[in-house]
């Protein structure tokens, strides 16, 4: 089994780097076409060992030794268990299938080769981050993620910056650089916990310090939960770090798809996931951790009602769908939040490939209000994207329904209604904003034909590349139940009391009555055609969803521009005037000191010899004085 | 009786004169006839103390002071005349060119 | 095989005076000839050491002075081998990548005599020797800022020179104060490092010795407030200049406080540990802003420098095996990454005769290869796993939560100030449309400017994804030396903070 580990882990390396060797040519297909087929491979090679991992148990490899000074001891092992294996196919079946959609989207693109070399990195990193079996391993995929996300959001950097009304994320450099400087804040807290997990453990192996968790002082406990959470809030855009998330839409929408909707930032998730044991021994952090999950829900819901930018409702749907696995996990519902990681992986990637096709068909225009009545030019893209927000809706028979629900249920089986209830309303809002975008892109008036564009179908292939996915959106809920047993293998089982078996039908009732009502809301007012209301648009609270609550400018004012203000004052006022000035202050001391005893040097022998007689007669004088005194 | 004191005391004596001349004068003739006063109320102290003590060092060594002392005036008055017949002068005043 | 050290010291200054009759044309050949050779005895010697010997090796000891203890004494241990090894490789790629028309055979001498010193001073286990090849080094840099430097070079050199001089003669002071008391205990005079170690210093003396030390050592580092010669220096400095100071010179200060304080006053090292991290932490938050406010890319780098020195002086006071071994393995990756980044200014110095960021902009449409490198460069400077920045800056980091959580927290900001000022000049320089007409011709790199880089690449990933063969060895002396100071520490306090690995006790 070895091997395949390897081969799971390695194949997207290789592929990176073969593009690499491509980066500066020309476009060539070839790079395309290798880095595909390398992702496919390591796609079987996961599989391969979800199903070695079912029937077998872990499997756990250690390639060779990284770090090791003093106690400190880190190799780069690998370990599959069921958590890592579902996560590997996720992340693999995912992957292949943005790169082979990406053969299509960049076709055009001059930096073609490039752009699979980073593709194909960011998977490698990925799986790093998931197969490795200690923390300082995940730490590397971590920031490989990071980078590679650096990079990719970053990939037109060409484009020059422009002002926040003209475009909210600036330009593409500038939301990359703001994306990884925002990670580091969170990576701080990482490291800090990744600290304190050696210091008091002696060890960075899962195995080892889950083992020493139940007989540690809970105190520390909680501290160490707090840090890596604070790692995981910062990869998975939790407020408030989560600005960095909508601007990362610059980049590419393949890459919107993979790294930021379905992979990357579900790292968090992840982490929270993997350290289980630990969580569960720290109630209070886990509840906090449910309830910013649930805050965060809503909060992003709520920017997603307005805007009008195809892929920003998006992102805001990924943060939401974010919020809602961090109130799963936090709620001890580990494998309902991987289980719905998973789906939303599926149908999250798939919208966004939708509206990458959307975006392919309207020359990059993203603005909704621009589209309208798609449907007729791109059936097929109409139909995915319809499927996509349906399951993310959460409508019966698809996956969305079932995933979903079953975080909603857990919530009220743990007697924590409020969250319940925000969670709850926020299905609704999920369902409307979904569905607002979906009719004013694809139904109602032809709005963009007075502006020229000449939508198109994509390519056949790429429409074939997503029916994957689109099957997965549909079919993945009803495997539930293997899915469970599956993962509670390892993370602790999850039971309703009897309460909530009571209560399930009224539940799953409700549920799909408020996300029906958001649908139909939606319709009814966009199906049409878009009847725009002045008056809405101009109201305060209007504003402040579509200035995204005003935290960018008002992060931009507090931390930005005065750290600007502060290191220019630390330079120029500081470092030049005072601690500079002061050693050129002593220099010159002594150089005037030396300068104004010059005037002693006349050069006439008598004043020297005046000078010396008063000299011997002071020396005279102390040596009597020295005399008496004895 | 003339005590070691007397001696001393004129030594002192003749060593302030000197040290005065040093300090005050500024030909430079004058100046080499004060500094012989000096070395000559040094002199006069060695010889007195190596008497007092019946210790023939100090006047061992006053002898080397005159003959220092000779050599130096030879050496010296030679530099002077030189410094003379090039400038025309032998005042310390006109001598300034090592001025800082 | 144990005179290789004095080979390796005496060979560049031997070719160095040869080199007077070489003619100017094929003087950079001999220069490069040279540097090779001496690189590959260096090489050589990593290969003959042995990495299970945690003590010194090599040694050679000839008495100079019998009657004041002076000695030619010289040694390597896991510590001292690798920055002897880096010095030698930032010489031969500073000669490979020079640049200058003027005066190339003078530029070229120099630097083979300050190979002389650089080595001299790592490879000397005798006080004296240590201050004469320490004192040495400043001349030839002098000579390379002052001679070839920029508009304000004289000042930069002088002030270069004298700042580190008025240090390092407190320095020597404290030398011949341990070396008289060393006599009184005794009964004979010895400078030998090894005779000094086994010398029990009662800790007030410790104190005033330890800061006596602190003052030559924290100019060289340089550790705020005395950085301030640093970016003069590095803003006048030829590129060739900037790269040796920053990659080797540097370590001189970082360097002696792991072969002199640690060892010889531990009680007093413990007991300043806060006051130093203090100045430590100023150092890595308020020099990383400051990089942020600069305009010039020379000066980022050079302020980055001095962020980053922070790092390795907490690592140093971590006083456990973890700190030092990542503090010392820091040394070497600062090392080859910021000579690599000033290698990268001067590239595009060359270019456009200006380092000013506003003068860029969209470098990576135009030099394609340029930037991926300094991409690298620029990754593992900020501490990417799997670039040797990021072992060192882990480690050091790790070792010294030990000792303060809250001010390895703050100093742990270094990842994200960081990442601030270098991504900002990344994007100010290499991203956006390009601006200035006089960039839309820019060359990519060319064939011997991209010899001088990758080798630097390569050892960049091979050091981070596998560190072992370098840090092995360190580790390796830095436990031996951490026992030692535990073994040697008087004071409670110091004798519970100087903590010993679990390993090294269990081997006893």
């Amino acid at each position: 089994m070895e091997n395949y580990v390897y081969i799971a882990l390695f194949a997207p390396l290789a592929g990176s780097l073969f593009a690499a060797l491509f980066s500066q040519r020309p476009k060539a297909l070839v790079t395309g076409v290798v880095t595909s087929t390398l992702l496919f491979i390591s796609f079987v090679a996961s599989v391969i060992l979800l199903n070695h991992v079912h029937h077998e148990g872990a499997v756990h490899v250690t390639l060779m030794d990284w770090i090791s000074a003093g106690d400190m001891s880190i190799p780069f092992g690998f370990n599959i268990d069921q958590v890592t294996a579902v996560m590997m196919t996720v992340v693999t079946l995912v992957s292949t299938v943005v790169h082979v959609y990406s053969n299509g989207y960049m076709d055009h693109d001059k930096s073609f080769n490039r752009f699979f070399s980073y593709l194909s990195a960011f998977v490698f990193s990925m799986m790093v981050l998931v197969m490795s079996d200690n923390f300082l391993g995940l730490f590397i995929g971590w920031e490989g993620v990071g980078v590679c996300s650096w990079l990719l959001i970053g990939f037109w950097y060409h484009k020059a910056d422009v002002t926040r009304d003209v475009n909210p994320s600036i330009s593409p450099s500038w939301a990359a650089n703001e994306a990884f400087i925002m990670n580091r804040i969170a990576d701080l807290g990482m490291l800090v916990g990744i600290f304190l997990i050696y210091w008091n453990i002696g060890s960075l192996q899962y195995a080892d310090v889950f083992a020493a968790v139940p007989s540690m002082n809970h105190g520390m406990l909680v501290t160490i939960g707090i840090f890596l959470f604070i790692g995981a809030m910062g990869k998975s855009a939790q407020f408030p770090l989560h600005t960095w998330l909508a601007d990362a839409m610059e980049g590419p929408t393949p890459v919107s798809a993979l790294i930021h909707a379905a992979t990357m930032v579900t790292a968090g998730v992840y982490l929270v996931i993997r350290a289980n044991p630990l969580y569960s021994a720290i109630p209070e952090v886990s509840y906090f951790i449910a309830v910013l999950g649930t805050f965060v829900a809503i909060f992003a819901a709520s920017m997603a009602l307005v805007n009008r930018d195809l892929k920003r409702i998006i992102a805001y749907s990924t943060l939401s769908q974010l919020g809602y696995m961090f109130a799963a996990a936090g709620l001890g519902a580990y494998w309902v939040a991987l289980f719905h990681l998973a789906a939303h992986a599926f149908f999250k990637a798939l919208l966004f490939l939708g509206a990458g096709n959307v975006m392919h068909a309207m020359d990059d225009e993203l603005d909704i209000f621009k589209m309208g009545g798609l449907k007729k030019a791109m059936r097929w893209t109409y139909l995915y994207m319809g499927l996509a927000s349906l399951a993310l809706a959460g409508i019966w028979p698809l996956a969305g329904f079932f995933s979903k629900d079953t975080i909603l249920e857990a919530a009220f089986n743990e007697h924590t209604y409020g969250i319940w209830l925000v969670l709850w309303f926020t299905a609704g809002l999920t369902a409307f904003y979904s569905f607002r975008q979906v009719f004013l892109t694809f139904a109602g008036d032809e709005r963009y034909k007075p502006l020229g564009f000449h939508p198109h179908e994509v390519q056949k292939y790429v429409l074939w590349a997503l029916s994957p996915l689109a099957i997965l959106a549909v079919i993945f809920g009803w495997f539930k139940e293997p899915f469970m047993e599956f993962v509670t293998q390892f993370l602790p089982a999850y039971e309703m009391s009897e309460h909530t078996e009571h209560n399930v039908v009224i539940l799953t009732v409700v549920t799909t009555a408020i996300a029906l009502g958001g649908i139909i809301f939606a319709w009814m007012r966009y199906y049409k055609g878009l009847k725009r209301d002045e008056k809405v648009e101009q109201s305060l609270p209007y504003r402040i969803l579509l200035n995204q609550y005003y935290i960018p400018i008002l992060y931009e004012r507090v931390f930005s521009k005065p750290y600007a203000a502060l290191s220019k004052v630390f330079w120029e006022d500081v470092d030049q005037q005072v601690v500079d000035a002061t050693v050129d202050g002593i220099a010159s001391v002594i150089q005037e000191s030396g300068d104004s005893s010059r005037k002693i040097q006349t050069g006439n022998l008598s004043d020297y010899l005046k000078l010396m007689s008063g000299g011997a007669l002071v020396l005279v004088a102390l040596v009597l004085f020295a005399a008496m005194q004895n | 009786m003339i005590t070691l004191n007397h001696y001393l005391i004129l030594s002192g004596l003749l060593f302030a004169i000197g040290l005065v001349g040093v300090v005050r004068r500024k030909n430079l003739l004058m100046l080499f006839f004060a500094t012989e006063i000096m070395l000559n109320a040094a002199n006069l102290a060695f010889a007195a103390t190596s008497s007092y003590y019946h210790d023939l060092t100090g006047q061992m060594f006053a002898f080397f002071i005159i003959a220092v002392a000779a050599s130096e005036v030879a050496v010296g008055l030679g530099l002077l005349i030189l410094l003379y017949k090039k400038y025309g002068s032998i005042n310390l005043d006109d001598f300034t060119i090592m001025k800082g | 095989m144990n005179d290789i050290l004095s080979v390796l010291i005496f060979f560049p200054l031997i070719a160095g005076i040869l080199g007077l009759v070489v003619t100017e044309k094929s003087i950079r050949a001999y220069g490069i000839s040279v540097a090779a050779v001496e690189f590959i005895l260096s090489l050589w010697m990593w290969f003959a050491f042995d990495p299970a010997n945690a003590g010194m090796q090599f040694v050679k000891r000839i008495a100079v002075v019998p009657d004041f203890g002076i000695s030619y004494y010289v040694g390597v241990d896991g510590i001292s081998l690798f920055i002897v090894i880096m010095a030698t490789l930032m010489t031969l790629i500073g000669i490979i990548a020079l640049n200058i028309k003027k005066d190339l055979k003078n530029m070229i001498l120099t630097l083979l005599f300050l190979e002389v010193a650089m080595v001299g001073v790592f490879v000397s286990l005798d006080a004296i020797i240590f201050y004469l090849f320490w004192e040495f080094s400043l001349v030839p840099m002098l000579y390379i800022i002052g001679a070839w430097g920029g508009e304000k070079r004289l000042y930069a050199a002088v002030k270069f020179f004298l700042y580190t001089f008025a240090g390092s003669l407190i320095m020597l002071v404290g030398m011949l104060y341990v070396a008289y008391v060393y006599q009184q205990t005794t009964g004979s005079w010895s400078f030998a490092l090894t005779d000094w170690y086994s010398l029990v210093l009662i800790v007030p003396v410790q104190k005033w010795l330890f800061w006596a030390f602190f003052l030559g050592f924290a100019i060289k580092v340089p550790m705020f407030p005395f950085h301030t010669w640093l970016p003069y220096a590095h803003g006048q400095a030829p590129t060739v200049g900037s790269v040796i100071l920053a990659a080797v010179l540097l370590k001189m200060g970082t360097y002696g406080f792991v072969r002199f304080s640690l060892p010889m006053f531990p009680d007093a090292s413990v007991m300043y540990i806060t006051p130093v991290a203090i100045l430590a932490l100023i150092m890595i938050v308020y020099t990383a802003m400051v990089a942020y406010a600069q305009k010039d890319m020379k000066q980022v780098i050079a302020y980055s420098s001095v962020s980053h020195m922070g790092v390795i002086m907490l690592g140093i006071f971590a006083m456990n095996a973890e700190g030092i071994s990542g503090s010392v393995f820091f040394m070497l990756s600062h090392g080859i990454v910021s000579g690599a980044l000033f290698l990268l200014v001067g590239v595009i110095y060359d270019r456009r005769h200006t380092k000013l960021m506003s003068e860029f902009g969209g470098l990576a449409s135009v030099m394609p290869n340029y930037a991926l490198i300094f991409g690298v460069m620029l990754m593992a400077s900020v501490g990417l796993p799997l670039t040797m920045g990021f072992v060192g800056e882990y480690l050091s980091l790790a070792g010294f939560f030990k000792i303060s959580p809250v001010m390895t927290a703050i100093g742990g900001t270094s990842i994200i100030f960081g990442a601030v000022y270098m991504l900002s000049l990344y994007k100010r320089s290499f991203f956006g449309p390009v601006t200035h007409e006089a960039n839309k011709a820019l060359k990519d790199l060319d064939a011997k400017e991209l010899t001088a880089l990758i080798p630097l690449v390569a050892i960049v990933i091979w050091l981070g994804v596998y560190p072992k063969p370098i840090l092995q060895p360190i580790d390796n002396s830095v436990k031996a030396l951490v026992s030692f100071m535990h073994e040697k520490a008087q004071t409670p306090e110091a004798k519970n903070t100087i903590v010993v690995s679990k390993r090294t006790k269990e081997a006893q």
